[in-house]
């Protein structure tokens, strides 16, 4: 079930996981967290508990059987005997069937439930998680959590919990079986374990590194293809081709030569095994051959001990095998954890309340806020905003005007100072309440695959098509979108590439304006918009307007001219504020910002 | 999954891939064949080992035919280690060969192909679907091979041996291989299923990433849960229909071999019992019948693999053979010299079928000259500057490149000599200088440098923690939206084009940094063509003169003052630039 994550690997730092927290804190962290999960299917992990142990003991029954019927069967000339073994030998068949039919299915249940269980935790945690968490890392690796290292646990949790257990108890089961039956013999047998054991040892150092390898380059393989493709365009315009290609195939030979690693590596290992097993029976063969023409042991015995010596070296070659999935799955696991342990940078106080209807009065005081661990980008804002004012963020690019706009939305919190909506902290009220209030037109505007409808409708999808048109209306989208092949209900493919940019933009606007915001925070909404078009925009949400508080930031003059409020921001600090009037009366910062408009002509 | 002749034709169309491998293909198969003798052979060996420790006492026949057990398990070991490394190396080397040619395909695929299809689809094509190719025709057809080679050499072997006896040990094979099938049959489509609805929950979370400010911008995370347990609430019940089927089959094709077994030991017993079957061939034949149980049980998932890796096959050979909308034509000529002559002879254009988005377009440019597009939101401004790099090509009517059709032309010559700056520009997340740098591999730093300063980036840049060597996050996530602008201005400059297109590239500017740009902007422009699109009036004053797209259709062309006269369309930008320009000369009045 492996799904192609888009860029997943990309992160996967160079100095690729390594699990070597073998302390038994991380161990019993990693086995609690499994086991949390399994606790609302008791009654199933206990069924699958006990059928496993039941399909693995009946499947021990058989190579004893055989023995039986050579022995006290075929030899004695018993044919009554023989036939009875032979019945008993086929029940134990089929007593093996149904248990086994059984522990798949409880353990397969048990299993699946647990991924989907964890894949939608996951998914929930994400969500909390505040913006910075994705900005410092790259949605492929994170989609890679929810899907990839899911999936890796997927066949630990399934086959590889049930190989674990049937294999080792089939082996010791074996053991003790043979060492019942003769244990000279058993030990003769044995001999070749301390070979075996090297080979492994060996084999298990040695492949786990490769597998490493192979993993952390297959990700750059589909890390390069994800992102050439998402820049395809840009690929071809400036003719990367040659290139890109070359590259491509230095990576694609990378992983290429990892992989060849583990080919020689499971090349050696398993015929090794496998001939480690011939030289048991060999041994067996020998020196059993020898004790059962001296009448020491039965014939069956020695037929027995090659039949179980395949129960034997199987489980080994199977363990090994299983090894590498192992530890994949010990790695995906941890990375799900760190996933869990993450805590919101943004969070909700302990006695958060929601947050009443929101009348419009807007306060920053000294908000100091910079990302992440890099430096301060806001260095003290001071504003004060009344409710129902239209206020007009104005500044060079990179002034910080978007920065004040997440904070406002709580995408961050400042890191000093306060942030306050009719005079409640915004860290004290739970964030939904907050956002449910609030229209926003992010810079970076964008669309889900999906319809017009579903689009414009994101953000209230119980609304009715009547309120979606008239949505549409006021940002003066509903023509265009009539016009599109299938009206309301075409589908906009991913990220909405199938409009113009401007026409983007309006959808994303339209559905600011259907969500009934309190406040409005419009980021360039309609920087790529015709003026024309967005002249009637501006007359429609006027009335809209009215009673509401709302944040523009835009660099068109006549857009920010009528603002009630003009904040003119300057490398993170407050220069000026006032409105058009007064702030070209005080000859500062506004006014050389548009002064340059003289250029014209 | 019937036979039918396209299933057929993908079949033989994959086996092509192995053609440069047919050697190592061969001596996989003779190596493996020579395995599973050798196994026969060991498995007579004991068989008559255990006669001899029943009937003689000669210890040193014994002891040989121990001998003889190990040597031929090393042979045999030998043979596998032989078959492996071969094998591994050739399904290596095809998953190589494909990945390579899927990925150069995708590279010369056309922008129509992107706009219909989803990244998601694609990738798993070229790492899924390759993954499944790649078992089957690396290991799957040697494994085939091996395993119906068993099956037929043991089944001799036995019926030489004992033909009663073999007929009461195979008697249940067909069973098994039929059940084999059915389960194979039955558990694809519930399989592929579980991949598509993955694939779905894979969509759901990229896009919660990608777009989780929207998503809290609307505090939807609620919705999108539940949108997203949905999802995996199918993927659970599907895994779990794959489950029961397991439950059922896997047991069952475990169990059905025991029979032959117990046929063998009941009638093989008799049979010993009263003397038609020496005690070593019994022995063997116990044996051998092991040796039949994987492969049988294998047989079926093979078919299996062979239907799904045709699956896949169908989806790769369905991408590589995606029709190539823009190619060179076989007689393809560089670019003339020339100053960046521009033509549109009576062009039309549609994105889809019946539904035009530009129409009888008819224009000229002359070259070293700048022109400004003009339009609302839609007119076909974009999709009318993307058909001179032919990104796609005109329905009817033609695009001419000093003098030259663009579909006469060697795509890189026209491309590198057409600069282009975005409406929404990509970013690599590699360093400023790599993003720079992008399409001019040989640029130096000075050239980058310069590049930045005419596109008012060079300031910033040098304030970014690592100056040119940060790299910046996703699509350029941790920058500010005017400094993507200005990095993807500055990245066309470097290119030294002949015609420069500026899509809205100052959209996200304030009006000072916009000044200054376009003072760079002046010095770039020199001696090329360049084609403005904007909805400024300042921006647009660059221009020698202006067009008019309004529907798709050219509404007006001509100098401001003649357009003023009569163009609506451009008289809503003068009379907003009137606005900027007379609050520019109170400014200037008061200073
Ligand atoms: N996610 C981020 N991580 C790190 N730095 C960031 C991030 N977003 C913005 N910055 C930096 O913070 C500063 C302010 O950016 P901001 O986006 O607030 O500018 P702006 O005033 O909106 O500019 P523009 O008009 O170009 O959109 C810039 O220097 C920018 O590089
Ligand atoms: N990839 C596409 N597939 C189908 N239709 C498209 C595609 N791209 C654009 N269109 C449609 O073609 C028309 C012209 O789009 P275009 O992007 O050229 O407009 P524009 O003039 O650049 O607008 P804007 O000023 O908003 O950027 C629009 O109606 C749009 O919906
Ligand atoms: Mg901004
Ligand atoms: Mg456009």
């Amino acid at each position: 079930m492996r799904v192609w994550q888009p860029g997943g690997h990309l992160t996967q730092r160079r100095d690729a996981p390594e699990i070597d927290d073998w302390s038994w804190a991380r161990t019993a962290r990693r086995i609690s967290t499994l086991a949390s999960l399994t606790r609302p299917y008791k009654g199933r992990t206990m069924l699958a508990i006990v059928s496993l142990l039941l399909a693995t003991a009946t499947a021990l029954a058989p190579p004893f059987l055989a023995k039986l019927a050579v022995d006290d069967g075929i030899r004695e000339r018993d044919l009554d005997t023989l036939t009875w073994i032979v019945i008993a030998f086929v029940g134990a068949g089929v007593a093996s069937f149904l248990t086994a039919a059984a522990q798949t299915y409880f353990t397969g249940w048990t299993g699946e439930r647990i991924l989907a269980d964890l894949r939608n935790k996951l998914f929930r945690h994400l969500q909390r998680l505040s913006l910075g968490y994705f900005e410092r890392n790259r949605a492929g690796v994170i989609i890679s959590r929810l899907t990839n290292d899911v999936d890796a646990l997927d066949q630990l949790v399934t086959d590889g919990v049930t190989t674990l257990v049937q294999s080792t108890l089939l082996l010791f089961g074996t053991a003790i079986i043979l060492f019942l039956f003769d244990w000279r013999l058993a030990l003769a047998a044995l001999s070749v374990m301390p070979l075996m054991a090297i080979a492994t040892a060996l084999f298990r150092v040695r492949s786990s590194r490769a597998y490493r390898d192979v993993r952390e380059r297959l990700g750059l393989v589909t890390a390069t293809l994800a992102e050439d493709i998402g820049g395809i365009r840009v690929v071809q315009s400036f003719r990367r081709e040659g290139r890109n290609q070359r590259h491509f195939e230095e990576v694609n030979a990378h992983y290429r030569e990892a992989n060849q690693q583990t080919v020689v590596l499971n090349g050696l290992y398993f015929p090794f095994v496998d001939f480690l097993s011939a030289l048991a029976t060999a041994v067996v063969i020998g020196y059993g051959g020898w004790l059962a023409s001296q009448g020491e042991i039965s014939v069956g015995t020695l037929l027995a001990f090659v039949l179980y010596l395949a129960n034997f070296f199987d489980p080994v070659q199977q363990l090994s095998q299983l090894y590498n999935t192992f530890l994949a799955a010990v790695a995906a696991l941890d990375k799900i954890m760190e996933v869990i342990d993450e805590e919101p940078e943004v969070r909700d106080n302990p006695d958060a309340r929601d947050l009443e209807r929101i009348h419009g009065d807007v306060r920053f005081d000294g908000v100091r806020f910079g990302y992440g661990n890099l430096p301060e980008v806001l260095h003290g804002i001071d504003l004060d905003v009344p409710a129902g004012t239209t206020v007009a963020l104005v500044g060079h690019t990179g002034a910080g005007k978007s920065t004040i706009a997440k904070l406002l939305a709580r995408f961050y919190d400042p890191r000093k100072g306060r942030i306050t909506i009719d005079g409640t902290d915004l860290r004290d009220v739970k964030q939904g309440s907050l956002r449910r209030q609030l229209g926003v037109v992010p810079q970076e505007g964008f669309l889900f695959a999906g319809t017009v409808r579903d689009n414009i409708a994101f953000g209230r999808p119980d609304a009715t098509s009547e309120q979606v048109a008239s949505a549409a209306r006021a940002v003066g989208a509903h023509q265009f979108i009539l016009g599109l092949e299938d009206g309301y209900e075409t589908n906009l493919q991913e990220r909405g590439t199938r409009l113009s940019l401007g026409q983007r933009q309006l959808v994303a606007f339209a559905r600011a304006l259907l969500a009934d915001p309190r406040v409005l925070i419009l980021d360039e909404a309609t920087s790529s918009v015709d003026i024309g078009t967005e002249r009637k925009i501006e007359e429609a949400l006027g009335k809209l307007l009215s009673d509401r508080t709302a944040f523009v930031i835009a660099h068109r003059l006549s857009t920010i001219r009528g603002a009630d409020l003009i904040v003119v921001v300057e490398q993170g600090r407050v220069v000026e504020q006032g409105t058009h009037d007064e702030l070209m009366t005080k000859q500062g910062l506004y006014t050389s910002l548009y002064g340059d408009w003289a250029d014209v002509a | 999954m019937a036979e039918t002749p396209a299933y057929r034709h993908t079949f033989v169309r994959l086996l092509g891939f192995l053609r440069p491998y047919k050697w190592s293909l061969a001596v996989s198969i003779v190596l493996a064949i020579g395995a599973q003798a050798a196994a026969v052979v060991a498995a007579f060996l004991t068989g008559d080992a255990l006669e001899g420790a029943v009937s003689s006492d000669d210890r040193r026949t014994l002891w040989l035919v121990a001998l003889a057990i190990a040597v031929t398990g090393l042979v045999r070991a030998l043979f596998m280690m032989g078959r492996r490394l071969i094998a591994g190396r050739q399904a290596l080397g095809i998953e190589y060969d494909m990945r390579n040619a899927l990925y150069s395909k995708l590279l010369r695929l056309s922008f129509g192909f992107y706009d219909r299809h989803q990244t998601g689809q694609l990738m798993s094509r070229a790492t899924v679907d390759l993954q499944a190719v790649r078992f089957f025709l690396g290991y799957g057809l040697i494994f085939f091979f091996q395993h119906v080679t068993t099956i037929v050499g043991v089944t001799a072997v036995m019926l030489v041996t004992n033909w009663r006896l073999a007929v009461a040990a195979t008697a249940i094979t067909p069973l098994i291989v039929i059940l084999a099938y059915r389960y194979s049959s039955v558990s694809h489509p519930v399989l592929r299923d579980v991949q598509q609805k993955m694939a779905d929950v894979a969509t759901v979370a990229e896009e919660n990433i990608v777009g989780v400010h929207v998503v809290k911008s609307f505090a939807q995370e609620r919705a999108e849960a539940g949108k997203f347990a949905r999802r995996s609430e199918e993927v659970f019940g599907r895994s779990v229909e794959a489950n029961r089927q397991r439950a059922t089959y896997v047991p069952l094709l475990s169990f059905l071999p025991l029979i032959a077994q117990a046929a063998v030991l009941l009638f093989g017993g008799r049979m010993v019992a009263n003397g038609t079957l020496g005690f070593g061939e019994f022995i063997a034949f116990n044996i051998l019948v092991v040796m039949l149980v994987m492969p049988l049980r294998m047989l079926g998932m093979w078919i299996g693999q062979m239907q799904r890796a045709t699956a896949s096959g169908e989806r790769i050979f369905e991408v590589m053979d995606e029709a190539e909308e823009i190619t060179e034509k076989p007689g393809a000529v560089e670019l003339p010299p020339g100053e960046g002559r521009i033509r549109f002879e009576h062009l039309s254009f549609e994105y889809a079928p019946g539904r035009p988005v530009l129409e009888d377009v008819d224009l000229e440019l002359e070259p070293g000259r700048t022109v400004a597009l003009i339009g609302h939101t839609g007119s076909g401004k974009t999709t009318l500057a993307s058909l001179i790099p032919r990104f796609y090509d005109a329905t009817t009517g033609r695009v001419t490149v000093d003098g030259a059709d663009v579909r006469d032309l060697k795509l890189t010559s026209l491309r590198r000599k057409i600069g282009i700056v975005a409406q929404d520009p990509f970013l690599f997340s590699e360093t400023v200088f790599e993003n720079i740098a992008f399409g001019a591999p040989g640029a130096t730093p000075d050239d980058v440098e310069r590049a930045a300063r005419l596109a008012q980036a060079h300031e910033f840049i040098e304030d970014l923690p690592a100056g040119y060597d940060t790299v910046i996050g996703e699509r350029g996530i941790t920058l500010s939206g005017g400094q993507r602008q200005r990095l993807a201005i500055a990245r066309a400059l470097v290119m030294d084009p002949r015609i420069l297109i500026l899509d809205d590239a100052t959209a996200s500017v304030d009006a000072t940094t916009e000044a200054k740009i376009r003072l760079g902007l002046r010095e770039a422009m020199k001696d090329r063509t360049t084609i403005i699109i904007a909805h400024r009036l300042s921006t647009i004053a660059l221009a020698d003169e202006l067009v008019v797209l309004d529907g798709g259709r050219i509404a007006g062309r001509g100098t401001d003052a003649e357009l003023l006269r009569t163009n609506p369309v451009f008289r809503e930008i003068y009379e907003h630039g009137l606005l900027e320009r007379e609050f520019a000369e109170r400014v200037e009045a008061r200073a």
